[in-house]
């Protein structure tokens, strides 16, 4: 692997979403289920269980999280949130017993973005979420972090396939200090490579020319 | 639901995470675009008559819609950026000249913003100190010799090394060359630094 | 390093004063910014007048190396030398190039915003540069998305939609001159603010929010 020139727009830290960053606007599709506090006349069509001409008061449908964001109000109450499951009493009491045995990619696998993000919406529960989330992660960093620095030359799709997409990036990273280190110990950091951009645009054309 | 095209652009480049530059989706963007003028229709319409009728029930719905206005100018400026965040990158992995197959991925406009940014950069260059100007694209890597044992991975034709010697880069020939005329070959997979 | 620069045993003016530095300080001063430039989160104040030094410093031993005979093994010697600060200068400018890339509208801004007499973060060339940069990118993507889009939506403020620098991020340091009182912020709500010494010589993981003015005076050095 050469030196990267593409440099995304990282995601935000914390409850701060990047506007340009494409794992956030991923991040802020996840859906939350809502139940909605007043009519949205001649929006029937989007509640796929109805073909009534308006969305009715009191109906409970699942938003994307831009959108729950969005049309929220602390004053005047067009939706009100409910919480996912996994951000519930039960869920955080066996996320914190054993953070390390939960599959976050399954429950996430924005587990610790969408959790940041749900508590921009006032719930009475929103401290106890946020030590949840700080609890699962710092029960969970070691593991990540050590399987990172161990696994050498080695396939890491196990390793990998439990964690959350933050988790994920951190464990990347790992990998890459990992690797970085070990290549300078085998005197080959200053050796001259291709590009590795340059090199999967090449194994494209072929793979075009072969179809 | 709406905004449902605009999503499907951004997973489009989020799956190619290494930064390569997918096909130009113009027929993804005019669909948004087309999305956007219906409910900016709808919603002046629906403000019209929540003014001259007192409507004001019809309020959430506006709001709705105006949301989803916004979700696809987003995801449509982050997509467009993104994209020059990776045409950028090209110009420093392949150089000032980009192969027709990368090029033919790119739109009228990202071609156009590519030769501005070209310009700009070169202009820096040359800027810098009094004589020609220093090319920083170039020492990529620390250098730890002056030459270095290359081998020549296709036929690349006439090089010149630095002091007018031309030598004849072919399909798996082995020189033993300059380090700093080599990089970019190198990174354009022409060339192969070997190392004993 | 030393020799292979000083061997026509000229030192460099530094801004026509009776500054002067020697090839060794100029290359040492070049190191320690390029480290703290690679390592900091947002763009440090230029040092343009070291870069032209530093130019200046490779066109004469370039030169200097014209009229060293070929086959002369000091001239390979030489030339590594030429190579190396070569690598760093690039790669000096290279992460400023980077910053200002990413942070493009905040960087214009903070030098908008500047006060008459207060120092640039810009060299002339890099703010040109920024100005290109922006211009291109917003005339872009007008031309491409936000014209075509329904009036009330027809502009993004770049200011709020390109992420600032995030001081908050880590950054190991080593202290090259003795502070005292340097009051670290708390990590989390249970932990109060403290006050720590620095010792001359140490080194340290800090938000880089804590020791930002110390990395600017030159205090401290990034690594």
């Amino acid at each position: 692997m050469s030196t990267q020139s593409y440099f995304p727009v990282p995601p935000g830290v914390g409850m701060e979403e990047n506007f340009l960053s494409l794992d956030d606007i991923l991040l802020s599709h996840e859906r939350l289920p809502v139940r909605t506090e007043c009519s949205f006349p001649r929006l029937g069509f989007l509640e796929r269980s109805s073909d009534a001409h308006d969305i009715p008061e009191g109906t409970k449908m699942e938003l994307p999280l831009w959108l729950s964001k969005g049309l929220y109000e602390r004053k005047r109450k067009v939706l009100s949130v409910d919480l996912p499951k996994v951000y519930k009493e039960g869920w955080r009491t066996v996320f914190t017993a054993d953070p390390c045995v939960v599959d976050l990619h399954k429950m996430g696998p924005y587990y610790y973005g969408l959790g940041s993000q749900i508590l921009h919406f006032d719930s009475p529960e929103n401290s106890d979420i946020a030590q949840a989330l700080l609890q699962t992660f710092i029960g969970r960093f070691r593991r990540t972090m050590d399987s990172s620095q161990n696994a050498y030359n080695e396939d890491t799709s196990a390793l990998v396939e439990r964690l959350d997409s933050l988790e994920k990036a951190l464990f990347r990273s790992g990998q890459n200090g990992l690797n970085s280190f070990q290549s300078w110990e085998k005197g080959q950091a200053s050796q001259l490579t291709a590009s590795s951009l340059v090199l999967n645009y090449r194994k494209r054309k072929l793979a075009d020319v072969q179809t | 639901m709406f905004c449902e095209k605009a999503m499907e652009m951004i997973r489009e480049l989020h799956r190619m995470s290494d930064g390569q530059l997918p096909a130009f989706n113009e027929d993804g963007l005019r669909q948004v675009l087309q999305e956007m003028e219906a409910l900016y229709e709808q919603n002046q319409a629906d403000v019209n008559e929540a003014k001259s009728f007192g409507r004001s029930d019809l309020i959430p719905s506006i709001k709705l819609r105006h949301c989803c206005l916004l979700r696809n100018q987003r995801c449509i400026t982050a997509y467009l950026y993104d994209r020059l965040l990776r045409i950028r990158a090209l110009r420093w992995e392949y150089g000032s000249v980009l192969p027709a197959n990368v090029r033919f991925h790119m739109s009228a406009e990202e071609v156009q913003w590519f030769g501005q940014y070209k310009k700009s950069l070169a202009s820096f260059m040359r800027s810098l100190g009094e004589g020609e100007g220093l090319d920083i694209t170039q020492d990529i890597k620390p250098p730890k010799s002056l030459y270095i044992q290359v081998r020549c991975l296709k036929d690349h034709g006439e090089f010149e090394i630095e002091d007018g010697t031309v030598i004849l880069l072919k399909k798996n020939s082995q020189h033993f060359l300059p380090r700093w005329k080599c990089e970019q070959l190198i990174r354009q997979g022409v060339l192969e630094h070997v190392v004993s | 390093m030393s020799d292979a620069l000083s061997d026509d045993g000229s030192d460099i003016n530094q801004d026509d004063s009776q500054d002067v530095m020697t090839p060794a300080e100029l290359i040492a001063k070049l190191e320690e910014a390029w480290l703290n430039e690679k390592f900091s989160p947002e763009l440090l104040e230029n040092k343009s007048e070291v870069v032209e030094c530093v130019m200046e410093q490779l066109t004469h031993m370039e030169s200097n190396l014209q009229r060293v005979k070929k086959g002369d093994a000091k001239a390979s010697f030489h030339r590594m030398e030429i190579d190396r600060i070569r690598f760093v200068l690039s790669s000096y400018l290279r992460s400023r190039l980077q910053k200002i890339e990413k942070f493009f509208p905040h960087v214009l801004e903070r030098e908008k915003s500047r006060v008459e007499g207060q120092p640039s973060l810009l060299s002339p060339e890099e703010f040109a540069f920024a100005k290109e940069y922006y211009t291109n990118t917003e005339t872009y993507l007008k031309a491409v998305a936000l014209k075509r889009m329904p009036l009330n939506l027809q502009t993004v403020d770049l200011l709020k939609a390109v992420p600032e620098p995030c001081l908050d991020s880590f950054v190991f340091l080593r202290v090259k001159e003795k502070q005292e009182n340097i009051l670290v912020e708390p990590e989390t709500d249970d932990q109060r603010e403290y006050i720590v010494d620095l010792e001359e010589g140490s080194q340290h993981l800090m938000r880089y929010r804590t020791v930002a003015p110390l990395v600017s005076n030159g205090a401290v050095q990034l690594i």
